[in-house]
C-alpha cells in the first residue's frame, strides 16, 4: 500500500505543462528543462540564524483541517491522505531534530475542534492516531477559534522556557467561530504562542493576521513537493523570543541496562509507557532505561517519567538537537567556469558536471549540488573542514 | 529623491519610484510645456495623484510666471483628503530638502455642510439645509436689518471673517478641510468664506468636479481664478457623464406643485411690501432697466444657488419690459408653470428640440423667447429684493427658472423628452419632461477655453482617442500607461461557455434562457469555494441582478453558495447598501468569506474600493451595456452621430466596456494587491471589446484565456491564487518596478520607461 493508488489522467485538473517551458536560441528545450531540475534540487529555504537562541524544548500543537474541502483531490488522492501521510513523517522529523519536545494533534470539522492525541513526546502513538484518522469522513466546516482554543488551555500551563507553537494545516477558506477570533489572538499573543499556518488552497485574510499578531510564518503550498518542504520548515526549532526566561532543567540520563539472560535473577518486566497503551506490543523486556531517580523502567526514549516526572532523554539526543545552535554556514555559489582548480567534488569524488558549484566559506573546497544538499540537511558538518582539523 | 524630467528638477517625496510614473512625468511635463491639453491614463494604485503632484509643483516653482496655479479636481471628500494629504508630504519633502521655509499655500474646499462650525448650523444633517440656513444667517440684507434690529440673529463667524478676514491672508501652508476648521475655530472666522475667498491667492486648490463644470457653482467659486492655472480632473472616466448632468433638468409633477406654492408665497410678499416698502420695488426696476451689469451688487454670500450659463450678450441688455416689475414676472412664471402642466398631461411620450419647444408656447400661451432667457436671472433678482432668507425652499422655481433660461439660450445640443410614465411600469402614471443635453462639451467648453492646461486623467480611459471627441477639444499629450509588475498579480479571465458548452452571455435574446442563468449561478458557485474572503459580483442592471437571484434561489444555487460564503445584495437604498458593505466587509475580515453581489454603474461600482482581501474576485456578468430602450440615450446618441461621427454602437461598446473596466479594476489597488478579474460573457472575448479595455488589462489577457468554460476558469484561478499566495518582499520588486534613484538612470531602465507609455 505504499504506492497510493492513481487516479486517472482524465478526473485530474487541467496542467499546462507546456507553459514552463521556453526555447532557447537554437529551438531546444534542453537548458530550460536543465534549468528546471537544477532549481528543483536546490529549492530550499536558507534561513541560517546565525547565533540566536533557539527553543529546543518544544510543544507543539498540530492542528489538522478535515473539513468538507478536504475531499478536494488536487493532491494525490485526496487532500486528507496527502496530508495525514505526510503528517506521519513529519512526526518521525520532529523527534528525531527535537529529541526533548512534544507534540499534539487536533482535528477540526463540523464546526468543532477534537483532540486526536494530547501533547505528549512518543511519536508511536501520535502516528497509530494518524493512520486511524485517514478513514474518518470530512464533513462541514473547519472552526479556527475552537482548534485555538483548544490548544491553548493546554499549552497555556507549559512552563515559560518552553517554545508554544501550534501549526495549523487549513484547507478551507472559511471557518466558523462561535466568537471573535481577534480576541483570542489578542490572548494567544499575550501567552506568547506561536501559530503557524500552512493553507492548502489559497491566502486567507484571517491566517494572515493570526500569524502576524503571534509571529509565526504563513505560507500556501504550490503542490506536494512544495507541501512537504513548508511541513519540514517546521521541523526546525524556531528562534526564540528574546523575552522568554531561562531556567534550569533537570534531565536524568538513564544508561540502557541489559540483565544477562546467564543472570538467574533477571526477571523479565514491563515498560512504565505500554502501561496505559492498549495496542499490546512487546510488554515484558529483560532490559531497558532505568529512571535514575525513582528507577522505573522504560523501553524508549526520550520521555517524561510517569512516576517522577523527570525528563528522560539520552546523550546522543541533545547531542542531534545541538547542530541546531550552530548551524554550518551556507556554501557559496559559483558558476563552474569561474573556478579555477581541479574539477571533482570534494566529497563525492566525482567530476564536477552542473553549472554551479559550491564553496565551503571556511576551507574553500568544493562541492556538487547533490553533496551540498546532503552535508547541510544530514551531516551538518562540512568533511573539507573535518578533514582540515584532523590532519592539524 | 529629487530627479531630472526632461530638464526639471523635481522632488519626489519617496525614496522609490514606479517606472510608470517616472514616464507619466515625462509625458505631463511634455503637457506643460506645450501649454496645451492632456488625456492620460495610468491603472489606480501606481501613484497617480503623487506624480502629477510632484511635477505641477515643480513646475510651479521653476516657472512661477508660465503656471500660477493648480487645480485639482476630484469626486469624493474623501478623495479630496487624500489628495491634500500627498500634498502636505510633498511640501514637507520640499522644507526638508531645500531647508527653506516655503510659502506655497494649498487648500481643499467643498461645501458649507464640510465646512461649517457654526454649532447649530453644522448639525444639520442634509448639505441643502445646512445651505439655506448659513445663508438665512449670513446673506447681505440680513446683515443689513441687524443695523437696525440687533435682536436678528448672524452668524458670528462669518462676520468675524468678513470684518477682519479679508485684510490678512490666510498664512501659507496645506489646508486639509480639518485644518481649515481648526484655523476657523482659533481665529473664529468661518472656514467655508475663508476658503472661497483664499482660492483666488492659492498655489493649489483641491476640489470637486461641480466647483468647476456646474455652470451655477463655477461660476460663483471659479469665475476669478487665473487663466494661467492647470486644471486636473482625476478618476475623469464619467466627465462627460457629470457634464451632462450638471446641465440637464428633471421636471416632475411635484416640482410644478412646488413650483406653485413658492409662485405663491412670491405673490404674498410681494402684496405685503408693496403695502410696506413700494420704494424697494420701485427701486429694483429701476436696475433692472439699467441692466444686468450690476458689477458685485449681489455680495458672495447672495448665493440664490444659481446663475446658469448666460451667454455675455444677455448680460449686457436691460431685463425686458414684460417681465420687469415683480408682478408681471409673477404673472409671467404663472404662465409658464401653467404651460408645463399641461404638457405634463399626456398619454403618449413626446420629443422636441429647444426651437420646437419655444414655437409651441409662443402660439399656446404667447411667451416670447427673449423673457424666457432672462428668467433665471430675474428671478434671482426678485429673491434678492423680496428678501427672503430661505432659499432652500425655492430650488423647485429656481429649477423652472433654469429651464426658462437654458431652453431659450441653446437651439442646440439639447432634447426635451416628455414621458407619461416609467417604461418599466407602464400602469402608473408619473409624467416627467426631461430636458436633456447630449453635449458634454458645452459644460466643459468654458474650462478648455480658459485654462491653460486641463489634464484628464483616470485608471480607465480606454479607447483613448473617444474623450477628446465627445468633450470636443484638441489634446497635445494622448498616452496610456501601463502597470510595470514583479509578478503578474491581475488575472484576467474571460468565461464564454458553462461546462455542458452552452454560451454564456447576458445578450438580450438569451438572458431569461435557464442554461445561462444555471450556468451563472456555477460559476459563482464554483468560485465562492476556491477564493478566499472576498469575491465582488457585477450585474448589468439592478432588474437583472433580481431575476437572476430570484432564479437561483428557486434551482437551490444560492444554498450552494451560501454554504461557502455569506451573501450581500447591493440594492438602491444608500443606507441598505451601506449597512451590507460594512457586515461583508466584516465576513471577509473574520474569515467567514463573503460574496458581494452589486450592479455596474451603481454605488459599489463606482467609488468603493476593494483592497485585499475584500476582493480577491470580481465577477462581471455580462457587458454592462446602457438601457438602451431609454430616449434621452437614444437621443444622445443620435447627436452623437450627427455631430461627432460617433457610430451608436462604438458609443455603447465603449460605454460599456469603461464601465466593466471599472468594475473589475475595483479589485487591484495596487502593485502588492492581487485579484482575479472574471468577464462572464463571450462577447468579452471579440476582439471589438477586448480592444476597449484599458492597455494594462489587455496585456494580461492572453489567448490562453479566452473563452474559458468554468472548470478551466476554477484550474485557472486555484492556481493563480497559489501562486500570489507566496511570500511577496520588497526586494522581489525593487529593479524591476520599483526603482531607486541609481536604477532610474541607468540606460536599460531609462529604455524600458520610454515603452511604459503608449501614444494613442
Amino acid at each position: 500500500d505504499e504506492e497510493p493508488e492513481r487516479t486517472k489522467r482524465w478526473e485530474g485538473g487541467y496542467e499546462r505543462t507546456w507553459e514552463v517551458l521556453k526555447e532557447d536560441e537554437s529551438g531546444s528545450l534542453k537548458a530550460t528543462v536543465d534549468d528546471i531540475l537544477f532549481q528543483a534540487k536546490r529549492k530550499r529555504v536558507f534561513e541560517s540564524h546565525g547565533q540566536v537562541r533557539l527553543g529546543m524544548m518544544r510543544h507543539l500543537f498540530v492542528v489538522v483541517d478535515t473539513s468538507r474541502t478536504m475531499e478536494d483531490q488536487d493532491l494525490k488522492p485526496n487532500r486528507l491522505t496527502s496530508t495525514l501521510k505526510l503528517m506521519e513523517y513529519f512526526v518521525d522529523e520532529y523527534f528525531d531534530q527535537n529529541p526533548i519536545s512534544q507534540i499534539g494533534i487536533i482535528t477540526t470539522k463540523n464546526k468543532r475542534a477534537d483532540k486526536l492525541t494530547d501533547l505528549a513526546g512518543n511519536p508511536k502513538k501520535h502516528i497509530a492516531a494518524l493512520k486511524k484518522a485517514v478513514d474518518s469522513t470530512c464533513i462541514g466546516e473547519p472552526s479556527l477559534y475552537n482548534s485555538l482554543l483548544m490548544a491553548m488551555q493546554t499549552l497555556k500551563h507549559m512552563p515559560a522556557h518552553t517554545s508554544k507553537e501550534i501549526l495549523i494545516v487549513f484547507s478551507s477558506l472559511t471557518t466558523c467561530d462561535p466568537a471573535n477570533i481577534y480576541e483570542l489572538i489578542k490572548t494567544i499573543k499575550g501567552l506568547k504562542i506561536r501559530v503557524s499556518v500552512i493553507g492548502l488552497s489559497a491566502e486567507v485574510r484571517v491566517c494572515t493576521i493570526l500569524t502576524r499578531e503571534t509571529g509565526g510564518s504563513y505560507n500556501v503550498i504550490l503542490d506536494e513537493g512544495h507541501f512537504k518542504e513548508l511541513l519540514m520548515l517546521h521541523v526546525k526549532p524556531p528562534p526564540a523570543s528574546s523575552s522568554s526566561e531561562c531556567s534550569l532543567i533537570r534531565m536524568g540520563f538513564p544508561q540502557h541496562v541489559i540483565a544477562s539472560m546467564s543472570d538467574q535473577d533477571a526477571k523479565p518486566s514491563f515498560s512504565m509507557s505500554h502501561l496505559e497503551s492498549t495496542s499490546g506490543g512487546p510488554e515484558l523486556t529483560l532490559g531497558g532505561y532505568y529512571c535514575p531517580q525513582c528507577r522505573a523502567k522504560y523501553t524508549e526514549l526520550p520521555v517524561e517519567c510517569k512516576v517522577c516526572g523527570l525528563t528522560l532523554v539520552s546523550a546522543p539526543h541533545l547531542a542531534r538537537s545541538f547542530h541546531h545552535l550552530f548551524p554550518l554556514d551556507a556554501f557559496q555559489e559559483t558558476l563552474l567556469e569561474e573556478y579555477e582548480g581541479e574539477k571533482f567534488c570534494e566529497a563525492c569524488q566525482g567530476e564536477l558536471k552542473d553549472k554551479r558549484i559550491f564553496t565551503c566559506p571556511a576551507c574553500k573546497k568544493v562541492f556538487c549540488v547533490e553533496c551540498d544538499l546532503f552535508i547541510h540537511d544530514t551531516l551538518h558538518c562540512c568533511p573539507g573542514c573535518m578533514h582540515t582539523d584532523g590532519t592539524s | 529623491m529629487k530627479l531630472n524630467i526632461d530638464g526639471l528638477l523635481v522632488y519626489f517625496p519617496y525614496d522609490y519610484i514606479y517606472p510608470e510614473q517616472y514616464s507619466y512625468m515625462l509625458e505631463l511635463k511634455r503637457t506643460l510645456d506645450a501649454k496645451g491639453h492632456g488625456v492620460l491614463e495610468m491603472p489606480s494604485g501606481t501613484g497617480k495623484t503623487i506624480s502629477l503632484l510632484s511635477l505641477i509643483v515643480a513646475y510651479q516653482t521653476t516657472f512661477p510666471l508660465e503656471v500660477t496655479k493648480l487645480i485639482y479636481c476630484s469626486r469624493t471628500v474623501p478623495e479630496i483628503e487624500k489628495v491634500v494629504e500627498e500634498l502636505r508630504k510633498l511640501i514637507d519633502y520640499y522644507a526638508k530638502e531645500t531647508g527653506a521655509k516655503s510659502n506655497f499655500l494649498a487648500l481643499a474646499l467643498s461645501s458649507r455642510k464640510n465646512l461649517c462650525i457654526h454649532p447649530e448650523v453644522s448639525s444639520l444633517r442634509f448639505g441643502k439645509e445646512v445651505d439655506g440656513k448659513c445663508h438665512s444667517l449670513t446673506a447681505s440684507y440680513i446683515r443689513a436689518q441687524r443695523h437696525s434690529n440687533p435682536a436678528q440673529p448672524v452668524c458670528k463667524f462669518y462676520e468675524e471673517f468678513d470684518a477682519v478676514g479679508r485684510q490678512v491672508p490666510i498664512p501659507s501652508g496645506i489646508y486639509n478641510l480639518d485644518d481649515l476648521k481648526d484655523f476657523g475655530r482659533r481665529k473664529g472666522w468661518c472656514p467655508y468664506f475663508l476658503a472661497r475667498y483664499s482660492i483666488l491667492h492659492a498655489n493649489i486648490v483641491v476640489y470637486s468636479y461641480h466647483y468647476l463644470l456646474d455652470p451655477k457653482i463655477a461660476d460663483l467659486v471659479s469665475k476669478e481664478l487665473a487663466k494661467k492655472s492647470v486644471v486636473v480632473f482625476d478618476e475623469a472616466h464619467n466627465i462627460d457623464n457629470v457634464c451632462i448632468d450638471s446641465m440637464s433638468v428633471n421636471i416632475t409633477r411635484r416640482t410644478l406643485d412646488r413650483s406653485q406654492a413658492n409662485v405663491e408665497t412670491l405673490q404674498n410678499t410681494i402684496n405685503r411690501i408693496k403695502e410696506t416698502d413700494a420704494a424697494k420695488l420701485k427701486e429694483e426696476y429701476k436696475r433692472l432697466v439699467e441692466g444686468l451689469k450690476e458689477a458685485n451688487v449681489a455680495r458672495e454670500t447672495d448665493v440664490y444657488l444659481s446663475n446658469p450659463v448666460l451667454p455675455d450678450e444677455i448680460l449686457k441688455e436691460a431685463v425686458p419690459g414684460s417681465i420687469r416689475t415683480a408682478e408681471h414676472f409673477v404673472g409671467f412664471m404663472k404662465r409658464f408653470l401653467e404651460y408645463l402642466k399641461s404638457r405634463l398631461r399626456i398619454h403618449h411620450v413626446v420629443q422636441e428640440s429647444a426651437p420646437q419647444f419655444l414655437k409651441d408656447i409662443f402660439e399656446k400661451v404667447c411667451i416670447d423667447r427673449k423673457p424666457l432667457r432672462f428668467c433665471a436671472e430675474r428671478l434671482r433678482s426678485l429673491l434678492r429684493t423680496l428678501e427672503i432668507a430661505d432659499i432652500a425652499d425655492f430650488s423647485a422655481i429656481t429649477l423652472i427658472s433654469h429651464f426658462a433660461t437654458l431652453v431659450s439660450t441653446y437651439s442646440k445640443g439639447f432634447t426635451i423628452i416628455i414621458e407619461p410614465f416609467e417604461d418599466r411600469t407602464p400602469t402608473i402614471a408619473n409624467p416627467v419632461l426631461h430636458f436633456s443635453c447630449m453635449d458634454p462639451s458645452i459644460a466643459i467648453k468654458p474650462v478648455f477655453g480658459r485654462f491653460q492646461s486641463v489634464i484628464i486623467t483616470s485608471g480607465t480611459l480606454s479607447p483613448l482617442d473617444i474623450y477628446p471627441r465627445i468633450l470636443d477639444f484638441r489634446p497635445v499629450t494622448v498616452a496610456s500607461f501601463t502597470m510595470t509588475l514583479a509578478r503578474t498579480c491581475l488575472c484576467p479571465l474571460i468565461v464564454g461557455r458553462g461546462n455542458d458548452q452552452v454560451a454564456m452571455t447576458s445578450k438580450f435574446e438569451t438572458r431569461e434562457d435557464f442554461a445561462v442563468i444555471r450556468n451563472y449561478g456555477n460559476l459563482l458557485l464554483e468560485m465562492s469555494a476556491i477564493v478566499p474572503d472576498g469575491i465582488v459580483a457585477f450585474f448589468t442592471s439592478y432588474v437583472y441582478m433580481e431575476n437572476i437571484v430570484a432564479s437561483w434561489y428557486e434551482q437551490a444555487i444560492l444554498e450552494n453558495i451560501q454554504r461557502n460564503k455569506l451573501i450581500f445584495i447591493e440594492t438602491q437604498d444608500a443606507a441598505e447598501t451601506s449597512m451590507a458593505l460594512e457586515k461583508y466587509q466584516e465576513a471577509c475580515e473574520n474569515g467567514r468569506g463573503a460574496i458581494l453581489l452589486s450592479v455596474a454603474r451603481g454605488k459599489v461600482s463606482e467609488g468603493i474600493d476593494f483592497v485585499h482581501h475584500f476582493g480577491r474576485a470580481v465577477i462581471m456578468f455580462g457587458v454592462p451595456y446602457v438601457y438602451t430602450q431609454s430616449r434621452i440615450l437614444k437621443a444622445r446618441l443620435e447627436y452623437l452621430r450627427d455631430q461627432f461621427q460617433i457610430r451608436e454602437n462604438d458609443f455603447l461598446t465603449f460605454d460599456a466596456m469603461r464601465h466593466a473596466a471599472q468594475c473589475v479594476g475595483r479589485a487591484i489597488r495596487g502593485k502588492t494587491d492581487y485579484g482575479l478579474l472574471i468577464f462572464a460573457d463571450k462577447r468579452y472575448a471579440r476582439a471589438d471589446k477586448r480592444g476597449k479595455l484599458p492597455r494594462w488589462i489587455q496585456e494580461h489577457l492572453t489567448d490562453g484565456s479566452l473563452n474559458l468554460t468554468i472548470d478551466e476558469t476554477v484550474q485557472l484561478s486555484k492556481h493563480f491564487l497559489r501562486q500570489m499566495a507566496q511570500p511577496f518582499r520588497r526586494e522581489d520588486q525593487l529593479g524591476l518596478s520599483l526603482l531607486t534613484l541609481e536604477q532610474l538612470q541607468s540606460e536599460d531602465m531609462l529604455q524600458k520607461i520610454a515603452q511604459i507609455a503608449q501614444q494613442a
